[in-house]
């Protein structure tokens, strides 16, 4: 039994260790990427990158550098602003006459970051009314949930609004909703020009649109295409009032959906994974960016306003396993663990390899040390078998561990 | 004569266990009385609003709680036995040496179970006047890394009061400082979810971790 | 009439420094056994190995016939401890602790402990911290009493208390090993209260037994013989027969298991003038320090 319970004392002290060395470490020694961020020129039809630096510095593909202003110029529909203050906004541009607020209306801007799609989603929400005729949205005293029915409940007093959620969960259940919702997305806050209420996915992996007009449950199912399953719904609000929501499948395809005749538009984007992936999708009058991008690289890809592909750009750089404080971590640790991920709002045991094997060699030279020091103090091998073994899997930190808890039995 | 066991260990935490278990109920009662408060002034709905979108915390007072009542219990029940060595007299008695020392760890487990489930309780039953069960289920979520950090604590005290030698002691406490840490980090309400099953399991194998320095201390290791 | 304990080649060492090796120890059923040695002689270590609290380097003890490190839950409920400074559970009463105790030993006997108990002046809540040392000792004499074990082992059994406790220690424990046939294996610092108590001793000085037999047979056979010299120019250290030897100026003091006759003829035949010439009568402490030196 107290083989046993120095055991567990051993795996725990690797456990802490393979937690707290590697974030010592890359406290010391961590250094920060430094992230391009790519424009797209409706003028040049072409890309201009912006470097990070003090002060930033902009070029184009072939790395031509261009001022400041020359590169605000270059891309009108990001700095109009600026361009107007200065003068330099130009009357035409691809033959369109340019309206300032046309500009401004179809400027939109999304991101959608993993830990927003990995993270506790809240499981009540506020059904704002749509059409009160007041300017602006109020908070309502109830908010609803959908299990086995949708309840509205008032959160003053914490009871159930019986008629209220009669009415939904029969209107819901009219257009065949299978209950519990799955998911359930929206804007849950009065800071947004109008209200559309929630989209929402059943247990049967179907698409609603739920939102409350003059009191009363406004329900639309949008077709979807055999086996499309949706795992994550950003609700936009733009102001060209053109579209509901991004939309991302379990396929990592990524959707658009339409106000008008709820049309589903897929994105012709392909690489991007939800998981690790930050997307960004910028819109503009001329062009859609998205933006894909991850520890690694980033992927941009511009599609007109009929969704299709023009062109794309690539420019991956080093992970940090290739880079030094990489690489001379991969020979001392076998692996990592941490609590927490930047991909993810939920805390557990994140495992990560250490990126590299030149930790074998490290191991192997701590089996080694190992077992002089038994020799040295001439123990029995038999009883420190499993003592090596974790030395040699979980290297420095197995080694200390096996030290810490001084593996001295009699029999 | 594992009444008798149970009766000593009673003595020793007694006291100490009641205090906490009814520190705890009044800690558990401001805790709502605030949230009353919130509710009268803000309204429900604002109140809901905030814990439900604005990642508003209302129960992060309790978060070490827990922690200490394990850590107080585990001395109230070991340091008594090993000042002047005493845990020789428990080591002498006509029990397996292993089998007295978990008899004693099961008792004080116990004891912090029943507390802890009680503390619990008034927090679920005063939750639930307030909140809606999805709510109060997210924050039982939140509040069980915090229970199991208490015991956590509990089984590290143990082990580390029975230890012989000053400098394990040291190092263990760092141990179990950032041990205990790792059922503490700063979250969102129910982000430990899917970290739960893991930490119970390692938090259960830790009930037997003290037997390891009661053996060296009984083979006179300094 | 086994052997209640065997030490076999009880070999220790703290880090390098030696304690002692292939150490030979034995305690028969019955006798009342007193360990006696210099602070650093192993006393402790032998002790501590005895109760199960140390591993020897090499060799073993056997109590019973059972390792004394594994020993089983039945033995030990036979072996009454009493540790060093009468350590007890201080936060019990009186009440509380017998009522603790007498959960574990089947053939427990209430009525010597609470018989001890009725001398003792405390209140019925007063916890054992309170108490003073002599009225600890008591409670641990009582506790050990009530136990009823067949083999006692007392560290130091005298430590912190005053001529009375100490008086009462010995004359109960004495009633209690010879009327029921127990053994006691036993160390004390203050080698009157030993003297009073054993019937069997056991010295031992650095790294090894000087003696172990019977306590009379001891004092019968170890003497001390004090003369004057008439020069003080003599080495008479170096004979084997002088197992030690006090000198201050030409005042002797000689420690020898030899008889008056045989020194006396030794120091005329070597010619060694002298005079005053005595056999001095010991007790236990003189011959203990006569045996393994003052200093």
């Amino acid at each position: 039994m107290e083989k046993i319970s120095r055991m567990i004392l051993v795996l725990v002290a690797i456990l802490i260790l393979a937690i707290v060395l590697p974030m010592l470490y890359w406290m010391a020694f961590e250094k920060p990427i430094k992230k391009s961020v790519v424009y797209y020129s409706c003028i040049d039809e072409d890309f201009f990158i912006q470097r990070s630096g003090t002060p930033a510095t902009f070029e184009d593909c072939k790395g031509n550098k261009y001022p400041r202003e020359k590169f605000e110029q270059k891309t009108p529909m990001m700095h109009f602003q600026q361009l107007m203050v200065s003068g330099k906004m130009p009357d035409t541009i691809r033959g369109k006459a340019i309206d300032m607020r046309e500009i401004v209306r179809n400027r939109s801007f999304e991101r959608i970051k993993p830990e927003d799609i990995y993270c506790p989603k809240p499981k009540l929400f506020p059904m704002f009314e749509s059409q009160s005729g007041r300017a602006s949205l109020e908070l309502p005293n109830d908010y609803f949930r959908i299990t086995w029915r949708v309840e509205f409940l008032d959160a003053g007093t914490n009871k159930i609004s019986e008629e209220k959620s009669q009415l939904f969960s029969a209107a819901l259940y009219h257009f065949g909703f299978t209950f519990p919702a799955t998911l359930i997305e929206g804007i849950p806050t009065t800071r947004k020009s109008c209200d559309e209420g929630y989209l929402i996915v059943d247990s049967s992996s179907q698409l609603f649109h739920v939102k409350m007009i003059k009191g009363k449950p406004y329900v639309k199912k949008v077709d979807l295409p055999d086996g499309l399953k949706f795992k994550h719904i950003s609700c936009v609000d733009f102001k060209d009032k053109k579209y509901y929501a991004y939309l991302i499948s379990e396929e990592n395809a990524i959707y658009i959906l339409t106000q008008d005749e709820y049309k589903l538009i897929k994105f012709p984007v392909t690489g991007y994974n939800a998981e690790n992936c930050e997307l960004k999708i910028y819109s503009d009058l001329f062009n859609y960016n998205v933006t894909v991008e991850d520890e690694g690289h980033t992927d941009v890809i511009i599609l007109d306003k009929e969704y299709k592909k023009v062109v794309s750009y690539h420019e991956s750089w080093p992970l940090v396993s290739e880079r030094t404080e990489g690489k001379i971590f991969g020979s001392l640790f076998p692996f990592e663990l941490s609590m927490e991920n930047p991909n993810s709002i939920y805390i557990n045991f994140y495992w990560k390899g250490s990126g590299g094997m030149g930790w074998i060699i490290l191991n192997l030279l701590l089996v080694a040390v190992h077992f002089l020091i038994l020799r040295l103090r001439k123990a029995k091998k038999k009883g420190h078998a499993v003592d090596l073994a974790f030395v040699a899997i979980a290297g420095i930190y197995g080694f200390l561990s096996v030290h810490l808890f001084q593996n001295k039995f009699f029999e | 004569m594992w009444k008798s066991i149970v009766f000593k260990e009673w003595l020793k935490i007694r006291w100490f266990l009641i205090a906490f278990t009814l520190f705890g109920i009044v800690v558990n009662g401001y805790l709502f009385l605030k949230v009353q408060h919130g509710f009268t002034f803000q309204g429900g709905t604002s109140f809901w609003y905030n814990i439900l979108f604005m990642r508003y915390h209302y129960f992060d007072y309790f978060r070490y709680f827990p922690l200490l009542e394990g850590l107080v219990i585990a001395l109230a029940q070991y340091f008594p036995e090993t000042v002047h060595k005493r845990i020789k007299l428990t080591f002498h008695l006509p029990l397996k040496e292993n089998n007295v020392l978990l008899m004693m760890q099961a008792f004080g487990t116990s004891c912090l179970l029943f507390s802890y489930l009680l503390l619990l309780l008034v927090f679920i039953s005063l939750g639930s006047l307030y909140f809606p069960s999805e709510m109060v289920y997210d924050a039982i979520v939140s509040v069980i890394p915090w229970f199991l950090a208490g015991f956590v604590a509990y089984f590290f005290v143990a082990l580390i009061v029975l230890e012989p030698s000053w400098l394990y002691r040291f190092l263990y406490s760092l141990i179990a400082g950032f041990f205990v840490n790792v059922y503490l980090k700063s979250s969102l309400i129910s982000a430990y979810g899917p970290a739960i099953p893991v930490l119970s399991l390692l938090t259960i194998l830790m009930s037997i971790a003290l037997l390891f320095p009661a053996y060296r201390f009984r083979k006179g290791e300094m | 009439m086994g052997n209640v304990i065997e030490c076999n080649n009880l070999t220790h060492y703290y880090g390098k420094k030696m304690v002692y090796e292939n150490l030979n120890i034995h305690v028969r059923e019955g006798s009342i056994l007193g360990l006696l040695g210099k602070n650093g002689s192993g006393k402790t270590t032998t002790i501590n190995i005895l109760n199960g609290f140390l591993q020897p380097r090499s060799g073993e003890c056997l109590i019973y016939g059972e390792n004394s490190q594994h020993l089983s839950p039945a033995t030990k409920s036979r072996i009454g401890i009493l540790i060093e400074g009468h350590i007890q559970y201080a936060f019990m009463n009186i009440h509380q602790i017998e009522k603790f105790y007498a959960g574990f030993y089947p053939n427990w006997k209430p009525a010597p402990y609470w018989e001890l108990m009725s001398r003792l002046k405390v209140t019925p809540t007063q916890k054992i911290s309170t108490m003073s040392c002599g009225q600890r000792s008591q409670v641990a004499l009582g506790l050990i009493l009530a136990q009823n074990p067949d083999l006692l082992i007392l560290d130091d059994f005298s430590m912190g208390l005053d001529p009375g406790y100490r008086r009462l220690f010995i004359d109960y424990l004495r009633e209690y090993a010879k009327s029921e046939y127990k053994t006691i294996f036993a160390t004390s610092h203050i080698i009157q209260d030993m003297e009073r108590l054993i019937d069997e001793v056991l010295i031992m000085d650095y790294n090894r037994v000087l003696e172990q037999c019977p306590l009379a047979d001891f004092m019968g056979s170890f003497k001390r013989f004090d003369f004057e010299l008439e020069n003080d120019l003599l080495n008479l250290k170096r004979e084997p027969f002088v197992r030690n030897l006090e000198m201050v100026k030409n005042k002797v003091e000689l420690y020898t298991y030899e008889s008056k006759e045989f020194v006396q003829n030794f120091l005329e035949n070597h010619g060694v003038g002298h005079k005053w010439f005595r056999q001095v009568k010991m007790g236990l402490e003189d011959a203990f320090i006569g045996l393994t030196g003052k200093y």
